[in-house]
């Protein structure tokens, strides 16, 4: 039971990423439990539990989503920004070395820098990312699922779940960076 | 890898350099530039601390600023 307790949000999450609505993604993660418990006796310790029970649930998601007719195109949830650089081109002089260097926040105190208004402009940051960047930062860097996980859970490949979390982590750092530098001024 | 990286192209690796996911030759040449570049170790600082932050953060935190953002957007549109 603490099983389906502690994963059930999460997969209620990832479901959501697949179907239109809430109670559709509440369907899907019951019909993912069903799933799992006709499949347990066939479970071979493979994958870990929590990758093999991903796996039902993004395999019943799918399916849904299809049946749905919600094909969003991977470019809309990924973002059309993958290839962007992480700094502007002007920060690099023509040789690609620093011409300009980011803000550098090492200075300042710690409280400041961790502190409330700072995880507040992370969380915002975050919320605004095209969709499939959010899902892979939010599972990599605030769930901590490794990167095999989340690449099973979102169905990505290995290139496409690095690109997308680098893409979310430069915007997130970015932010961050024009935070603490109006602040310190 | 046969040749020297530049700053532009260390920031483009250095996620996969922290989460170990470059191959050797390629982690090799990233390490020898941030010996000797302040400016892209202070970088690799900043995101560390970045991805130490917004683990820090909750889940309904993320999912509270999501409804926030979506509040503002429809307030912008009622009154547009």
């Amino acid at each position: 039971m603490e099983l389906v307790d502690g994963l059930t949000p999460s997969m209620r999450r990832v479901a959501r990423m697949f179907v239109s609505s809430d109670a559709v993604a509440d369907e899907v993660v019951q019909e993912a439990w069903v799933g799992v418990l006709k499949g347990l006796a066939g479970y071979e310790g493979r994958a870990s539990l929590r990758t093999w029970i991903f796996r039902i649930l993004v395999n019943i998601a799918k399916g849904r989503g299809q049946r749905e007719a919600r094909s969003v195109p991977f470019a809309t949830l990924a973002g059309d920004d993958l290839d962007a650089p992480t700094f502007d081109a002007a920060a690099f002089d023509h040789s690609g070395g620093w011409s300009t260097l980011p803000f550098d926040w090492r200075g300042m105190p710690d409280e400041r820098v961790t502190g409330r208004e700072t995880l507040a402009v992370i969380g915002r940051a975050i919320a605004s990312l095209p969709p499939m960047q959010a899902h892979v930062i939010r599972l990599r860097d605030v769930l901590g699922w490794s990167s095999d996980e989340v690449r099973n859970a979102l169905d990505l490949t290995d290139t496409n779940q690095r690109v997308l979390l680098h893409r979310a982590r430069a915007k997130v750092r970015a932010a961050v960076e024009e935070h603490l530098r109006s602040v310190s001024a | 890898m046969s040749r020297d990286l530049v700053c532009r192209e260390v920031v483009e690796l250095i996620n996969g350099y922290l989460d170990g996911s470059l191959p050797a030759d390629v982690r090799a040449a990233v390490e020898a530039h941030l010996a000797g570049c302040d400016g892209c170790t202070m970088v690799l600082e900043e995101f560390r601390q970045t991805i130490a932050m917004t683990g820090m953060l909750t889940e309904e935190q993320v999912a509270s600023a999501q409804r926030d953002i979506l509040l503002a957007a429809f307030r912008g549109w009622a009154t547009a």
